[in-house]
C-alpha cells in the first residue's frame, strides 16, 4: 500500500516536472512571439488600418473615415501597368536566377565536401559587401566605355548602350538575388544520395534522363523555396531600378516609397503596400498548392 | 527624391549619417561678432549630412561653453520628409527649403524670427531675404543647363534648344530625377510658372517630358553632370553647384541661363515654436551668418551663396564662379514654393512620366 502510494507520488512529481518543462518550453516562444507581435503583426495591422484612411497633405493629419478610395485609385492604368511591369521583371529575374542558379548549385553539390565549402563561401562572399556598393559597381561595369561595353565593342564593333535600361535592371537584380536561389537548391541537391544516380545509371538512364527523372523531382522543393525567396522581394524591389534604371523604369516599389517619403500620403502608400502584399500572398498560396504534389515520396 | 544631401550621404561613411558636431575646435574660426554669455543647453538641428561649415559648430561651442549644437540627418530630404521630421518636436531648428518651410508655417510649427536677436541677417542679400522670410536663408540652387559646346557643335541658350537637339544627341542627355526641379524646368520651357498647379499646364508638362524621355540617358538622382566630364553626356539639366564642380575638372563644360528662365530652390534654417532653447538657436543662427563663419559653410559645401559680404573669405574657385556668385544672375529665376494639396497632382504626373 505504502509502495503504491509512493509510486503514485513519484508519478505525480514526475508529471509535475514534465508539466513544468512544457511550461518552460512554451516560455521559450515568448521572446519570438513578442518580437513578431510588436514588429510584424501590429505594424501590419496599422498599415491595413491606415490604408482605409485619408490624409490632409498639408497638415499630415490622417482621418479614418474607412474609405476604400485608396484601393479604387490602385485600379488606375498607371498603377496597374506599373504592377504588371514589376511582376514581369520579377518573373524574369526569378527565371534567370533559376536557370543560372540550378546548374551552379548542382555543380557545387557534386564536389568533394571541402570544395563545396569553398564554392559556397564564394557564393556568399558578395553579401559581405554593402548592397548599395554592389549595385553601384554595376553602373561602372555597364556604362559606356565600361568593361562590358568595351568587350561588346571589341566583338561587334558597336557600343552596347545597356546602362539605364530595363536590361540593366534585370542584370542587377539577377546578380543580387542569385545567391538566394543557389542556396536552397543546393540544400535540396546535396541531400540526394549518390546511390540514386548509380541506381538510375544501372537501370540504363542516361545523364539527361537521370536529371529529368531523379534530380529535378528531388530538387523541386529547393527550387520552389528559391522561387519564393527571390520572387517576393524582387516584386517590391525599388533600389536597383532606381540606380540601374536611370529613373526611367517605374516599379511598384518606387511608387510606394514615393507615397511614403515624397508625398507623405501614408494612407495611399499603405493601400498600395497592402494590395501588393495580398497579390504576393495569393501567388504564394498558389505555389503552396503546387508543392505537395511534387514533394518527393 | 533627394537633392544634394543624398549625394553627400553617399560620399560619407554610414556612421557619419548621424552627425554629432561637438568635437574638435579651432581658434582661428572663433566668432567675433556674437555676444558671449551663458547659453548652456543643447539645440537639436535637423540637417543634411555635412551641410555645415567644418569649423562653425566647434567655434560656436568654444565661444559659449556649455552650449551644444547636435545635428541629426533626416533619412529623406523630400519636402514631406523634412516637415514630418520637424513635426515630431524633436528639433529646435532645422534646414528646410521654401516649400517645406511654408508647409511648416501653415501647420504652425515655425517660430517667426526675431531679427533683433539675429542682426547678422543684414549680410544676406535682400532678394534672398524676401524669398525666405521665415528663417535665415543659407543657400540656393538654380536649375539650368550644363553642356559641352565642343561636342554639341552649337551654342545652347534655351530649354527649347535642349528639346530641339534631343533627337540628335539621343542617349547623351540627362535630366534631374526630382519632380519639383525637372517638371519646374519643363514648365519654364513651356512658358508657364515653375510652380504651376493648373492641370492643363501640368498635362502639357507631362507630354513634353514623355516626348523627350526616349532620348534621355537617365533621370539622375546623384552625379547629374559627371558624364559631361568624359563626354558620355553632352547636355545635362543640372544644378549650378554641380556644373561649377564639374567645370573645375573639365573646363570645356559651359553653364547656360536658359532664356525662358529657370527655377531655383532656396534653403535656410527655421526655428521651431516648440524649442525650449530659442535664445541658443537664435544666437547660433546669428553666429553662422557672420561673414567668416558663413564663408566656412560655403567653402565646405561648395554651394551657391546668399551673403555677398562673405565673398572676401570664400575660396576663389567659388567666389570667382559666375555660376555661383549671387548677383544679376537670379533676376530670371523663379523660386520654388509650397504647392499645397497640388503636391499629389505633381507626384501623379511625375509617376506618369516615369511609367511612360
Amino acid at each position: 500500500m505504502q509502495a503504491a502510494t509512493a509510486l503514485r507520488g513519484r508519478k505525480a512529481a514526475s508529471g509535475q516536472a514534465a508539466g513544468q518543462r512544457r511550461w518552460l518550453g512554451h516560455l521559450l516562444v515568448v521572446p519570438t512571439a513578442v518580437w513578431t507581435l510588436a514588429f510584424f503583426v501590429i505594424p501590419l495591422a496599422l498599415i491595413t488600418v491606415f490604408s482605409f484612411g485619408t490624409e490632409n497633405l498639408v497638415t499630415f493629419n490622417v482621418g479614418f473615415g474607412w474609405t476604400a478610395s485608396n484601393y479604387a485609385a490602385f485600379g488606375s492604368d498607371l498603377y496597374l501597368s506599373t504592377l504588371l511591369r514589376s511582376l514581369a521583371l520579377s518573373l524574369g529575374t526569378t527565371a534567370a536566377c533559376a536557370l543560372l542558379g540550378f546548374p551552379l548549385a548542382f555543380f557545387i553539390s557534386r564536389q568533394r565536401p571541402r570544395a563545396q565549402r569553398v564554392l559556397l563561401a564564394a557564393v556568399i562572399v558578395p553579401f559581405w559587401t554593402s548592397f548599395l556598393v554592389r549595385t553601384y559597381s554595376w553602373v561602372n561595369l555597364l556604362q559606356t566605355d565600361g568593361p562590358v561595353d568595351r568587350l561588346a565593342f571589341g566583338i561587334t564593333g558597336h557600343h552596347l548602350q545597356i546602362l539605364y535600361s530595363p536590361a540593366s535592371i534585370a542584370i542587377g537584380m539577377t546578380y543580387s538575388y542569385l545567391p538566394l536561389m543557389v542556396l536552397p537548391i543546393y540544400v535540396a541537391l546535396e541531400r540526394i544520395s549518390p546511390d540514386l544516380y548509380a541506381a538510375a545509371a544501372d537501370l540504363g538512364a542516361r545523364p539527361w534522363r537521370q536529371f529529368r527523372r531523379v534530380v529535378l523531382p528531388l530538387a523541386r522543393p529547393g527550387l520552389i523555396a528559391g522561387i519564393i525567396i527571390v520572387g517576393v522581394p524582387a516584386t517590391g524591389e525599388y533600389v536597383i531600378p532606381e540606380i540601374l534604371g536611370g529613373g526611367k523604369t517605374l516599379m511598384i516599389g518606387n511608387i510606394i516609397v514615393g507615397q511614403y517619403l515624397d508625398v507623405g500620403d501614408y494612407p495611399f502608400g499603405s493601400a498600395l503596400a497592402v494590395s501588393l502584399m495580398v497579390i504576393l500572398m495569393a501567388m504564394l498560396f498558389a505555389l503552396r498548392r503546387v508543392q505537395p504534389a511534387v514533394e518527393p515520396r | 527624391m533627394l537633392r544634394r544631401g543624398a549625394a553627400l550621404a553617399l560620399a560619407v561613411p554610414p556612421a557619419a549619417a548621424l552627425l554629432e558636431a561637438c568635437s574638435s575646435s579651432s581658434s582661428s574660426f572663433s566668432g567675433t561678432g556674437s555676444q558671449a554669455g551663458s547659453l548652456a543647453g543643447t539645440a537639436h538641428m535637423e540637417n543634411y549630412p555635412d551641410w555645415m561649415g567644418t569649423h562653425v559648430v566647434p567655434a560656436f561651442q568654444q565661444l559659449h561653453p556649455g552650449s551644444f549644437i547636435k545635428q541629426t540627418t533626416n533619412s529623406s530630404s523630400s519636402i514631406s520628409g523634412t516637415v514630418q521630421q520637424l513635426k515630431t518636436g524633436n528639433f529646435d531648428f532645422g534646414l528646410a527649403d521654401v516649400s517645406a518651410t511654408q508647409q511648416a508655417v501653415d501647420i504652425g510649427l515655425v517660430q517667426p524670427p526675431d531679427w533683433t536677436k539675429i542682426p547678422n541677417i543684414k549680410y544676406v542679400g535682400q532678394s534672398f531675404r524676401a524669398a525666405y522670410p521665415h528663417g535665415i536663408p543659407t543657400d540656393y540652387g538654380k536649375i539650368g543647363i550644363g553642356y559641352r559646346p565642343d561636342l554639341v557643335g552649337e551654342k545652347i541658350t534655351s530649354w527649347h534648344d535642349v528639346w530641339r537637339l534631343a533627337p540628335k544627341f539621343s542617349g547623351k542627355i540627362v535630366f534631374i530625377d526630382l519632380d519639383r526641379d525637372c517638371m519646374g524646368s519643363t514648365l519654364k520651357y513651356l512658358g508657364f510658372s515653375g510652380n504651376s498647379t493648373v492641370p492643363s499646364q501640368l498635362t502639357a508638362c507631362k507630354n513634353a517630358l514623355i516626348k523627350i524621355k526616349p532620348h534621355l540617358q537617365a533621370f539622375l538622382g546623384v552625379n547629374y553632370g559627371q558624364g559631361l566630364q568624359d563626354g558620355s553626356t553632352v547636355i545635362a539639366m543640372d544644378y549650378d553647384y554641380d556644373v561649377a564642380l564639374n567645370q573645375q575638372k573639365q573646363p570645356k563644360i559651359e553653364w547656360v541661363y536658359p532664356s525662358e528662365g529657370m527655377v531655383a530652390y532656396i534653403e535656410g534654417w527655421i526655428a521651431m515654436k516648440s524649442s525650449k532653447v530659442l535664445p541658443l538657436v537664435q544666437s547660433f543662427m546669428n553666429f553662422a551668418l557672420e561673414p567668416k563663419q558663413y564663408a566656412d559653410f560655403v567653402n565646405t559645401t561648395g554651394t551657391a551663396y546668399v551673403e555677398p559680404a562673405a565673398t572676401p573669405y570664400i575660396e576663389k574657385s567659388i567666389s570667382g564662379s559666375t555660376i555661383l556668385r549671387p548677383g544679376k544672375t537670379i533676376v530670371n529665376v523663379e523660386f520654388e514654393h509650397f504647392l499645397g494639396s497640388a503636391t499629389a497632382l505633381w507626384t501623379q504626373v511625375w509617376d506618369e512620366v516615369k511609367a511612360a
